[in-house]
Parts: C-alpha cells; structure tokens; sequence
C-alpha cells in the first residue's frame, strides 16, 4: 500500500531545490548574523565559526540596558526605528482596512453612476509603480500640504515640537501613512469586493427585517462575515507597509525613518557591515512573523456555511 | 366600553394594497393590483415563477421599491417607511441565518437590536424554541443544522419578535418532500395558535390549498381570482385559474356550443357534452360560439356498465395508466384531444382500451374560448 502513495524521485528533488530556494537566504541571514565580518567574507569557514552576539549588540545599542564593549559610539538608533516602523505599519494596515471594507461594501451592494469604472480604476491604480510616485508625492508633501509657521495652528505646532521652517507632511509619521493608504487601498478594495460579493443578500435583507439599520447590517452582519478577507488584506497590507523602501527613505526625516532605512544606513562607501545587516534583518522579519500568525488564525474558509441553502 | 374598542382596534392590522405596480425601467412585472387582507387571515399569493407573487411581498415587507400605487398597514401608507417601521416579520426561502451566531443569538437578534432587556430576551427565545422544539439545539450554529431545523430557526427568528404581521417567501420550497409536507402541517398549526396576519408566498398549489384562509392566484403581473380555497377550486373564475389548482390538472376540451333538440350541448371532437340547466341559461346567448369545455380528472367516473346518457359520458381511449397507490392516473384520448382520469387501482384497465367515463354534472365549467373567462 505505501508503494502506491510514492512519488517520482524528481518530484521530490523538485521539492528539495524549492525548499532550499526559499529558505536557503534566510538561513544564509540567519547563521551570518552570528558571525563576525572578517568571517563572513573570508568565504572559507562555512559552518564552522566562534558564533558571536557581537552583532546584535551593534544592532541593539541604543535599547540594551548595558554598553557593548566593542562599540565606541552608538550610532543605530534601532529603538526609535521600530517604533516608527510599527506605527506606521499597524496605523496604515488600520486606516487602510477601515476605508477599503467600506469602499468594497459600496462598491459590491450599491448602485451608483460610474461604480463600474470606480471598481476598475482602484486596480489601475494599483499597477502604477510607487517609482513614479516618489518625485511628485515628495513635492506635494514637502512644498504643498503644509501649515504656514506664522499661522496660529503652525506656531502652535511649532511652539509644542521645536523646529524650523513650515510645519509640512514631508518628514512626519502621517505622511508616510498616508502615501501607504493610498498604495494599499486598490489591493485591499479589490480582495474584499470578492469576499463581500460571497455574502448572500438574504442575510442582508433579513438582517434589515429584523430592523437593522443601514450601518447595524454593515457591522454586525457584514463585517463578521468577511473576517477571513479582513485578515488577509491586513497581513498584506501590514508587510507592505512594514518592508517599504523606497517612498519611506524620501519622505522620512532622522526622527521618523523606519528600519529598512536605517539597514541600508550600514552601508557606506568605505564599508558594508555585513553582520549587523543581517542581524537587523533577522530583528525585522520578527514582527510580520507574529503578525501574520495572529492574522491567518482569522483566516478559517466557510464563514458563510449554514446562512442560505447551498 | 371604550377600552374594549381601543384593544379591538389595536388587534392585527389590515392590510391593503393598492393599485401596487413595479417596474423594471421599463418592463412593467405587477401591473397596479388591488388586494385587501383581513384581521388574522392567512393569505397566500400563488401563482408560477415570474407571475410578480414575490415581488408583491418584497414590496410588503420594503425590500423593493413600490413603482406605483400605495401599501397600507391600518390604514396608514408605508410605501415611504424602511422595512424597520412597518413591523413585519419574514421568513426567507433560504433561510437566511446568520451564521457567525448560534440559534439562540439568530432567534434574538432583532430584540437585541430593540434593546430589550436581556431577561426577557432569554424568556421570548425559551418559550419559541419550545414551540418549535429547538430547545436542545440553542447552542449549535446554523452550519450544525439540518435542513428542517435550519427552517424551523428562521420561523423562530420571525416568532419572537411579535409582529403583528408574518410574511413567508416560499419557505418550503428547499425542503424535501417528505419535511414538506411536515413542516406545512407544523405550520399550519402555529398559525392556528399564534393568530397573526401571515402572507405566504408559494408556487405549490397544494400548500396554498391546505394553508390560506383566501388564496389569491396571481399570473402575469396579475391578481387572476381571490377567495377561499373551495371559492377557487369549486368556481374558477378562468381557464389559468382552473388549471392551476387542483392535481392532476383539469381538462381542456375545445368545443362549440350548439342546440342539440332540447338541451344545450358542447359539441367537439369526439364528444358530446349536455350542459346542466342552470349553466345552459347562462349560454343561450351563446349559441353557436367557440367555448373551452373543463372537467376536472376527479369529476369522471367509470361508467362500466354503459348505463349513463351519451350526453353524459366520454368515451376514452387509454394511452398510459400511472399507478400511484389507491388511486390511479390515466392518461386518454379523446379523439384528437388529451383527457386525463382519475380511478381506483382496482379496476383492470389495458392499454389502448376503450372506456367510458360518466361526468359529474355539478363539475361541468365551461370558459369563453377568446378571453379564457369562466362562463
């Protein structure tokens, strides 16, 4: 009987390079991040090295409650980093599913002139590249939404924060979030008209015999309903927020820059430090990790079994 | 006494719908009906799929906007109102649980909506779910449920609310054959003891027949004839009518009216019916016009002896016999023309024979051959 179950060999050397693929890089990551520089680019050691911490203190000196003794000066602020990093990942992922379901709902249940091309325009948006984003967005948020330093809010600002110049979006958390609204809402718009087009009407309609009002049948029928889609469009929305690059180096100043940004500051002309990146990226990895644990828990199918006949 | 009046006038609305039409830009599905229910009446809207009898209870119950006309509840027109103001219960064809709750929440979801206070909500889903017998399962899901329980959940849903109005959209229709005809009997009974206004809407003529107090057989965006079961299937007010309820269905012979010496006959291919006298006054106007002979397969019976006038009789000739238990269905010709029969299994019947079948006078309907009107 087993004999019948076993596959090809190929099929599971197929197997093994994805496997290997896939994970290879991490644990490449994960065993250099142990290692100090001279013996992760000496190339010969392999397997066999000291493992050493040295590098995650590197990584860690600004929150570590002691100072390493290799370092002379702490010069990764990785504290302020993740702080950062996290608030502007779960307050996007938040914004960003609060508006998208809601969009979705409106988009999928009501009719409206131009809902079809609405529906069609949020994907289109999605195939810009934030590339092309970057010079206008970093513009408008720098010379266009500010607040004028003499004005009364601006003063008020300024008095309150310290600083220079005009109080504008470039530089500060809700610039970032913002662009990352913007970035996430088509994908996030788009998986959830899916998942609220599987709710059926009926329950919608019973749900307002039994005198739900507009927004009572929203979120004490619709919402729970879509809980797996919400999930999914969060650790999605989340990791995008999370790994952005790109828009966040031109919009963020010291104070608000997030933890891809202050890797890539390892690097200079002179020097690349090879362990205190990787031990960074180990430390980044870990929050989508736990996220996307708590997330996928949510995600269970047939949320919808039972309510009409199938 | 005017506090008894008071409450008497409290009791069940009225409800009354007139010149009710809806369009579809524009196609025009229900065209302006009129119906009236009274106090505690079990109505049913009866008719084949697409005759506008859903539309008219959506439109009751304020899921579909009413393109013309107005609805009144007491009096009062609702057309305007959300379905929340109108204090209408409904049961949905397919259910329409919610799923993420278990029985008990489903059953009180539109108390908590209410804001009643939580003991009385226990007391309201205890006392249905007894009626119901869904005590032992308040605590499953709606996924956890059979079909017939799943159904007996959404009526708890509608029971608890105590509206004064109950509306049901074919809620059988999903069930199989057997729980059907449970659950109409179950249903019948819950109807007796709550006594509430229910409008139920159903394309079974057989659940129409066994559940309303006035059944109304709606066609084409049309009200064909209202009134009770017996009204209707004793004094079809048209061919569509007189087809449609009653199983197997009536026959339909086309014929002529003609003198034939002293009585007035139905003459056509291979019959010749005499009408009784009292439908004979009502077509001596008539004579000679085109008219659609209808006998219902239960108004035949076998004339085996030959005893009965020729006037009185058919003479048949058996295509297939349908054996369905005490009674059996047999499918004749007519000459050129299709008859169906109804008989005991006991009488030995072979293929291709001829027979002879007396009429019950009494179910003679004749209908006008152009309008399809009864005559």
């Amino acid at each position: 009987m087993p004999n019948q179950d076993r596959q090809h060999p190929a099929f599971y050397a197929v197997l093994v390079t994805l496997v290997f693929m896939a994970v290879g890089p991490i644990c490449l990551m994960f065993i250099n991040s142990f290692k100090l520089d001279v013996d992760i680019l000496s190339g010969t050691s392999g397997l066999l090295f000291m493992p050493t911490l040295q590098n995650y203190e590197t990584a860690l000196c600004d929150v570590l409650p002691y100072e390493p003794d290799h370092l002379e000066y702490c010069s990764l602020k990785i504290g302020g980093s993740f702080t950062n990093s996290l608030i502007i990942s779960i307050v996007s992922t938040a914004l960003t599913l609060v508006i998208g379901c809601m969009a979705a709902y409106a988009l999928v249940r009501f009719r409206f002139m131009g809902r079809d091309v609405a529906s069609m325009t949020t994907l289109a948006v999605r195939m810009l590249p934030p590339a092309v984003l970057l010079v206008p967005v970093f513009g408008l948020w720098n010379n266009e939404f500010c607040i004028d330093k003499d004005s009364f809010v601006g003063e008020l600002i300024r008095d309150t924060f310290g600083g220079r110049g005009d109080i504008c979006l470039a530089g500060t958390h809700s610039g970032i979030i913002l662009v990352y609204i913007a970035m996430n809402l088509p994908f996030v718009i788009w998986i959830l008209q899916s998942f609220i087009v599987q709710v059926p009407r009926q329950l919608e309609e019973a749900a307002r015999m039994d005198g739900a009002g507009p927004f009572q049948v929203f979120f004490l029928v619709v919402l729970p309903l879509i809980r797996p889609g919400l999930a999914a469009a969060a650790i999605f929305a989340f990791r995008i927020a999370w790994n952005e690059y790109l828009l966040a180096s031109a919009l963020s100043d010291r104070d608000t820059k997030t933890v891809p940004i202050l890797i890539v500051n390892n690097m200079s002309e002179f020097n690349i430090e090879w362990g205190v990146i990787m031990a960074t990226g180990m430390l980044l990895a870990i929050p989508p990790i736990i996220f996307t644990l708590l997330a996928s828990r949510q995600i269970i199918t047939g949320m919808t079994a039972g309510a009409v006949k199938g | 006494m005017y506090h008894d009046a008071d409450t008497e006038r409290l009791g069940m609305p009225r409800i009354e719908l007139s010149k009710l039409a809806k369009r579809y830009g524009d196609i025009e599905v229900l065209h302006g009906i009129d119906l009236a229910m009274e106090e505690n009446e079990f109505t049913v809207l009866v008719g084949p799929s697409g005759c506008g009898k859903s539309t008219t209870l959506r439109m009751i119950a304020g899921l579909e906007t009413v393109s013309g006309g107005e609805i009144f509840i007491d009096g009062k027109p609702v057309s305007h109102l959300e379905p929340k103001a109108r204090d209408l219960a409904m049961v949905f064809q397919d259910y329409a649980l919610y799923p993420h709750m278990d029985v008990a929440r489903n059953m009180s979801f539109a108390l908590r909506l209410q804001k009643v206070p939580q003991p009385e909500i226990d007391r309201k889903v205890r006392d249905v779910a007894e009626i119901l017998g869904l005590t032992p399962f308040l605590n499953r899901k709606p996924a956890e449920l059979s079909g017939g329980q799943r159904q007996r959940v959404a009526m708890g849903r509608a029971l608890t609310r105590d509206s004064s109005t109950f509306l049901f959209d074919e809620p059988l229709s999903n069930l199989d054959a057997k729980l059907r005809g449970q659950m109409r009997a179950e249903l019948a009974l819950m109807s007796q003891r709550v006594q509430k206004n229910m409008i139920y809407v159903t394309h079974d003529q057989i659940e129409a027949m066994t559940l309303a107090d006035r059944i109304v057989v709606m066609h084409g965006g049309h009200i064909q004839q209202q009134g009770t079961p017996e009204e209707l299937f004793k004094r079809p007010a048209n061919k569509f009518v007189a087809g449609f309820l009653g199983m197997p269905p009536m026959n339909f012979l086309d014929g002529e009216l003609r003198q034939d010496g002293d009585a007035l006959c139905v003459i056509g291919d291979g019959f010749r019916v005499a009408l009784p006298e009292a439908l004979a006054d009502r077509c001596q106007q008539r004579n000679g016009n085109g008219v659609v002979l209808g006998v219902r397969p239960s108004d035949l019976s076998l004339d085996a002896d030959g005893s009965a006038d020729e006037t009185q009789r058919f003479a048949l000739d058996v295509v297939v016999t349908e054996y369905i238990g005490a009674q059996s269905v047999l499918i004749c010709n007519c000459a050129s023309q299709r008859m169906v029969v109804e008989l005991k299994s006991d009488v030995p019947v072979g293929l291709g024979q001829r027979m002879h079948f007396k009429i019950n006078p009494e179910g003679i309907h004749l209908f006008d051959a152009d309008t399809d009107a009864a005559i």
